[in-house]
């Protein structure tokens, strides 16, 4: 589903500074395809934004357009997408948004004394030389979540099934985000620059009343502050930054970024057309460069060495190789507007075009291999992800349809939140390759409503050994018919079929491995926020069937009884929630 | 724009990007239709691959590897072998003996089952080497390139799958100690305790309780689990009386465990023998190999072998498959012993080990010992004895060839120090046994790694890595054996021809003979074609066909033949007496071919 804007109004302010602007592009055009090439230009990259920095602090817009808002936007409730992250999955990653500018605060409540970490006290009402510099801020508080418990009614509790990356969401495990965030608007004179600190804590199951254990899987998330000034945002710090969700495969097929980083992006007011009148249509560019250096010996290994001094040993790093990404993405939006119809008069209607790139290194490395005790190189290596996607909206109950394609080649084909578990003989990822074509839809006529979502998506891993178990096809196509009963109940049914086929022989030895599954579900709801497929909260009664096949059946070891049982149920309930949220608003 | 139009569009879209590169396994991968691949099993040349050592195709699979540690994984692969099999042809050899496939168990006490020898399931490949479809596409490719494939099981036992819980506690225990008075300090293992027999007892402090139950071990993370298939996870599927003590009893050497804890196979239950037949017929039937080299077959009673090699022989031959060929490995020197398993409708071989020790160690790896070599008269000796001592018709259903004609051949192998570890690096020792080894009557076998000069001790220094050496063609010794090799592929008598030998010596000083060995190949399976092979195997002097004035004697009298070794191509003429006086230096050998029959 299309991330949604906020509802909250966009900040006002003037156009900039044009002479920052010349020269944060001007750095940038000379530093981003240096910092393409190699990673040991992280540091000319970062310049590269604080020139931008400087720019976004000049800025002086204080009459910004309205963002242009996504399908499922248009003052609707939020498609609700989860932020589930797959850190073990050899799944290709999903590359950053900064599509959408993020908002600021509304409210021009006064701040809270002293809880700005790094920036004077919003109530101090500090000086600069030439003008007094005001604020205004106020803490939020918003959450994604969804709890559920299911029993397999054979005494066990219910259980994934899914044989793809990606497959139907209705058996999901729980998952919940607090978030917590600082809003604040410096102005000074007719000068205003908005601020925000976001912090979100992730919750990952199982939860203390459910296991007995009181320690809880906690990760922090989002951690990062931005400014925004005029057409400018920048941002740094540990932050989810991606675009539009599949919501029934709980997906985000074209960017999903989980670095520690930074960003900065501006959008591009509406063009003049022939006789002055406006084009119809906004863009904006977002660039980010992050880091990840996951915990894993494949790019973060400490080993022990002699003290220098004395006696006793000292921790020393032996592999310190970050992955480094950059992502640029322009995604430009058509409307109507005063002088253009593009769509039929009066209509909502709109249409967005988003082009996406990324680029990743890995450098080299000295591994020390716990095996064999002894050093043993790791050779530099890199990728690339290009992508795109069409989105056309109603712009009326969250009616809309997306498509994706993107193709990522090497390291870029797996996800920044896990490591390689091939490699072609020379260790690298160099040949892999993935493909794939995404769609999701949701269309709602009167007490009618269907969801929709599919894809098929090519992998191949590195190996030069022509069967692997990480070079495999898979696809699923998801139907959710839903029926609204009243504005505050209503029942969804859902149809799935999912296969991946493998480049490995089956058990029978007389064909490629295949495993695949039919599901169907329906889901009783209760809907307090109204009618329709997006709003949350919703409180749901969940009976799902699962029939897989033998080749979906072999994929599990023998002891597991999904090796065995041809038919899984899971019944159970289910609630999910979103409000107030800066990854699912 | 209409919705389902544009979702119909996008699936078609999808459905056109994706479906020309649909994933799957290669065509070679597939499903065989198995046929019979050989001619005369006398026309091939072995070579003996440890899969482990020979390529590493993929490392993907190198699954705890570490490099250099020769009891360890290596990290070779059935990929790397069929991405080498060019420098596998071009040594003129014909037939991979590749080490066992099956899934093993992964280690014990800090060794891994590189070698393959540690079966846990039958039915499954060991996955360090790959996939079913990699060891097809391997089958298929040597088939292509005109090789056959010879696959290595085991049926005396499986890998060690159970402990004897002695004491009764549930837990294996490793004992040290005695009674502090007179009995000497013992080390009992419950995984390895020594032969009783009758059967290994639970002791308590009270004395004996009987049997000691086997207990399964399950320990997934090493593969440590009960063994598969069917019975033989059961305890009714083991002997269960220890580890054989003395080669010499026959007893302990059937129904023992085999060193190191290999849980010795109740080979006389017909379950058992059903299951081993059903289990290793499999493979064949999936991947279309050519043969079985069998291990330890003297630890397995005549029976099974029976009724293994006739059930074997009988489902392939229903599904095509002829001349299929199983041959044995009795590690034993005695020749009588190695005879008795190519009878009563055994097994159509067995590796020569007699001739191991009685000719390429007493007389090759010796050669510059005077005191310590034995004369070549062993030899002719020994080759006599073969003919009483071994089977005089072939298998029932076998391939074809009476056993006494086709030994399995070798100068070393994975069980043994190499060659030239034992020779003291003699090279021309080695390359002179190789002739031997490849011109006489039989079907010979190299060990990988002999043609680069590898001359490791012992297990597992013997069992290099070949991927070092660069699989370098130009060495001495591959070219040695390519051109023997080719010399033979030329010679209908080499390769199917009977043996007469024409001269041999007991003479290993400073005779005129001293060393001197000949024999002639021709007729039997051979209608036309003679070669006459003459070695000096004496490694400190040059010596001759002769002795006191006398000359050797060849069966072709007034004949020119050419010493189609030689890169000179000399030639040697026999007068009307058929006699030929032919001085050879030290360590070096001639073959002779009439001019008329020469290649």
């Amino acid at each position: 589903m299309l991330r949604n804007d906020r509802s909250d109004p966009e900040p006002r302010g003037s156009a900039g500074s044009d002479g920052c602007m010349v020269i944060g592009r001007v750095v940038m055009s000379r530093l981003l395809p240096a910092a393409l090439r190699s990673p040991s230009l992280t540091s000319g990259l970062v310049f590269g934004m604080l020139s931008l920095l400087s720019a976004v602090a000049r800025a002086d817009d204080t009459s910004a357009p309205v963002l242009p808002s996504g399908p499922g936007a248009a003052g609707q409730s939020a498609p609700a997408p989860t932020s589930q992250v797959a850190p073990t999955s050899a799944a290709p990653s999903a590359p950053a948004n900064g599509a959408t500018l993020p908002a600021a605060p509304t409210a021009t409540a006064p701040s809270v004394d002293g809880t700005h970490p790094s920036g004077p006290n919003p109530g101090a009402g500090q000086t600069k030389a030439s003008e007094a510099t005001s604020a205004a801020g106020q803490f939020e508080f918003g959450s994604y979540g969804r709890v559920r418990i299911a029993s397999d009614l054979r005494g066990g509790t219910g259980r994934l099934a899914n044989v793809v990356a990606y497959g139907t969401r209705i058996d999901e495990d729980s998952y919940a985000e607090l978030e917590v965030r600082r809003h604040d608007t410096w102005t000074t004179g007719d000068q205003g620059i908005r601020t925000r600190v976001v912090a979100t804590l992730a919750l990952f199951p199982g939860f203390f009343h459910f296991t007995g254990r009181p320690d809880q899987a906690i990760g922090v998330r989002n951690l990062y502050a931005q400014a925004n000034a005029g057409r400018f945002n920048l941002w740094v710090g540990s932050r989810m930054y991606r675009g539009d969700d599949i919501y029934l495969l709980n997906w985000w097929p074209l960017d999903n970024q989980n670095t520690v980083g930074g960003g900065v992006g501006v959008r591009l007011p509406p063009g003049t057309a022939e006789g002055g009148a406006a084009a119809g249509g906004d863009t904006l560019i977002a660039f980010h460069v992050g880091m990840q250096r996951l915990d894993n010996i494949f790019q973060t290994q400490t080993v022990q060495a002699t003290a220098p001094s004395g006696f006793g040993v000292v921790d020393v790093f032996k592999v310190d190789r970050p992955r480094l990404i950059e992502s640029l993405k322009i995604t430009h939006f058509l409307r109507n507007s005063d002088g253009r119809t593009l769509f039929p008069e009066g209509s909502k209607m709109g249409l967005k075009v988003s082009l996406y790139g990324e680029a990743h290194q890995l450098s080299a490395g000295v591994q020390r291999d716990p095996l064999t005790e002894k050093d043993r190189a790791l050779p530099s290596d890199s990728g690339f992800l290009i992508g795109a996607q069409v989105s056309l909206w109603k712009g009326e109950r969250d009616t809309f349809l997306n498509l994706w394609v993107r193709h990522a080649r090497g390291i870029a084909v797996y996800d920044p939140l896990s490591v390689p578990q091939t490699f072609a003989n020379d260790y690298t990822t160099s040949g892999a390759h993935e493909t794939l074509v995404a769609m999701s839809g949701n269309y709602e006529v009167g007490p009618l409503g269907l969801m929709w979502a599919g894809y098929l998506r090519s992998v191949r891993d590195a190996s030069e050994a022509e069967l692997s178990r990480d070079k495999y096809d898979e696809g699923t196509l998801v139907l959710r018919p839903n029926f609204f009963l009243g504005n505050h109940w209503g029942v969804s049914v859902e149809g799935s079929y999912q296969l991946r086929r493998y480049a490995l022989i089956n058990q029978e030895g007389d064909g490629a491995a295949q495993g695949g599954l039919t599901r169907f579900g329906v889901m009783p709801y209760f809907s307090p926020a109204g009618r329709g497929s997006f709003k949350r909260p919703q409180f749901r009664l969940v009976y799902a069937l699962t029939a897989r096949d033998g080749g979906a059946r072999a994929l599990y070891a023998r002891e597991d009884v999904f090796s065995q049982r041809k038919v899984e149920h899971f019944l159970g309930m289910n609630v999910e929630w979103w409000f107030n949220s800066s990854s699912y608003p | 724009m209409n919705l389902r139009l544009s979702a119909v569009i996008a699936l078609g879209l999808a459905t056109a990007v994706a479906q020309p590169a649909c994933v799957d396994v290669p065509e070679e991968g597939k499903p065989v239709a198995m046929k019979t691949w050989v001619d005369d099993w006398r026309d091939e040349v072995i070579y003996q691959v440890l899969v482990d050592r020979y390529a590493n195709g993929d490392v993907n699979n190198d699954f705890m590897v570490r490099p250099g540690a020769l009891a360890r994984y290596q990290g070779g692969d059935w990929k790397g072998m069929r991405d080498k099999l060019d420098y596998i042809k071009n040594l003129g050899v014909t037939t991979l003996w590749i080490s066992p496939v099956v899934k093993n168990v992964e280690t014990d006490a800090d060794v891994d089952a590189y070698h393959g020898y540690w079966a846990q399931d039958l039915t499954q490949v060991n996955p360090h080497f790959g996939d079913l479809a990699e060891l097809r596409a391997l089958v298929r490719k040597a088939h292509e390139l005109g090789l056959k494939v010879v696959l290595d099981i085991v049926t005396n036992h499986m890998g060690q799958a159970f402990f004897y819980d002695m004491n009764l506690n549930g837990k294996a225990d490793i004992y040290i100690g005695g009674t502090g008075g007179t009995s000497p300090v013992t080390r009992v293992s419950e995984f390895d305790p020594d032969w009783d027999p009758r059967g290994v007892q639970a002791q308590t402090s009270l004395g004996l309780a009987g049997r000691a139950p086997l207990v399964f071990i399950d320990d997934p993370s090493i593969n440590r689990v009960p063994p598969a298939p069917g019975i033989l996870g059961t305890a009714r599927a083991y002997h269960g009386f220890g580890r054989i003590l003395n080669y010499d009893d026959r007893a302990q050497t059937e129904l023992g465990d085999f060193p190191g804890g290999l849980k010795d196979v109740a080979t006389e239950n017909p379950e058992v023998r059903a299951t081993m037949i059903d289990a290793y017929t499999r493979w064949v039937e999936l991947t279309d190999l050519d043969g079985f080299r069998i291990d330890t077959v003297k630890h397995v009673e005549h029976e099974f072998w029976q009724v293994f090699a006739a059930g074997v022989r009988a489902r392939l031959a229903a599904q095509g498959k002829t001349k299929f060929l199983m041959f044995g490995e009795a590690f034993d020197g005695n020749d009588q012993l190695l005879g008795s398993y190519t009878k009563n409708g055994e097994l159509d071989s067995v590796f020569y080990f007699s001739q191991h020790y009685q000719v390429f160690r007493d007389v090759f790896q010796r050669a510059k010992d005077p005191q310590a070599q034995r004369g070549t008269r062993q030899i002719e000796q020994l080759w006599n004895d073969r003919q009483k001592n071994w089977g005089d018709a072939p298998m029932p259903g076998g391939v074809g060839v009476a056993p006494r004609k086709m030994p399995v051949s070798f100068i070393d192998n994975h069980d043994v120090a190499r060659f030239l570890f034992e020779a003291g690096g003699d090279k021309a020792a080695l390359r002179n046994a190789l002739t031997l080894l490849m011109l006489e009557e039989g079907l010979p076998c190299i060990y990988y790694g002999t043609e680069q000069d590898f001359s490791g001790g012992n297990d597992p220094a013997n069992r290099e890595v070949l991927w070092h050496t660069g699989f370098d063609e130009t060495k001495e010794t591959y070219q040695h054996i390519a051109k023997l090799a080719r010399i033979r592929r030329a010679s209908l008598a080499i390769r199917r021809g009977d043996t007469k030998v024409i001269w041999s010596s007991d003479h290993t000083q400073g005779e005129e003979d001293a060393g001197i060995f000949a024999f002639e190949r021709a007729g039997g399976d051979a209608p036309q074609g003679y070669a006459l092979v003459v070695l000096n195997t004496n490694g400190r002097k040059a010596s001759r066909t002769a002795e006191a004035g006398r000359a050797m004697k060849t069966s072709r009298p007034n004949t020119t033949f050419v010493d189609v070794l030689d890169p000179r191509r000399a030639t040697y003429a026999t007068g009307p007496d058929g006699a030929l006086s032919l001085d050879l230096p030290e360590q070096s050998a001639k073959v002779l071919v009439p001019q008329d029959e020469a290649p």
